[in-house]
């Protein structure tokens, strides 16, 4: 799972029938404390994720496997919003990725 | 599967159903003299084994859902193992 922040909307009419009634957001790829990284995802949203929520998203066939998108051909979904994160032991200076 | 300590944890109060009651850690992969190493992740912990400071074995891919009930879950890391000891 990586951590993201929500941008916007990725709106489509015309798309493959699996993925009729799914939202698709634009989420920015950060690290752990929200800093923004390079990496653009779009993502199904299974969460209800709003603009602007810090999330985690998961990629790859990991991406299918909750009862919304087991049939939809996506490779990355919005599964958690992320209210805090606490790093009580630092084992490395934590620095971006995933 | 590889070792990791466990950094910290991540707070979701909103998250898919599979991953309902499941913990979100903060993992750092390190080798095994335990120097970090590569980046950290976020890795679930469906059996509520670690906390922060914990030697851990996670596993990655397609096989991190393998550690949850039914083996249905969107997670790409999972501790499956807390460490007593490496000999």
């Amino acid at each position: 799972m990586i951590f993201a922040r929500v941008t916007g909307t990725v709106v489509a009419t015309q798309k493959d029938p699996n993925l009729n009634g799914k939202k698709l957001l634009l989420c920015k790829e950060t690290d752990h404390a929200g800093n923004p990284l390079k990496t653009y995802h779009v993502a199904v949203d299974a969460v209800g994720a709003g603009e602007g929520a810090l999330v985690l998203l998961s990629y790859g066939s990991a991406a299918r496997m909750t009862d919304e998108t087991r049939t939809a051909p996506i490779d990355a979904v919005v599964m958690a919003i992320v209210d805090d994160v606490q790093v009580e032991h630092d084992a490395a200076p934590a620095k971006g990725g995933r | 599967m590889k070792l990791g300590i466990v950094t910290g944890k991540v707070w979701a109060t909103r998250k898919v159903k599979e991953l309902e009651g499941c913990r979100l850690l903060i993992v750092q992969p390190v080798s095994s003299d335990r120097t970090p190493v590569d980046l950290p992740l976020v890795a679930a912990d469906p059996g509520g084994l670690a906390g922060a400071g914990d030697v851990v074995v996670y596993v990655t891919s397609t096989d991190a859902a393998a550690a949850f009930p039914g083996g249905l879950a969107p997670v790409n890391a999972s501790v499956v193992e807390l460490v007593d000891r490496i000999a």
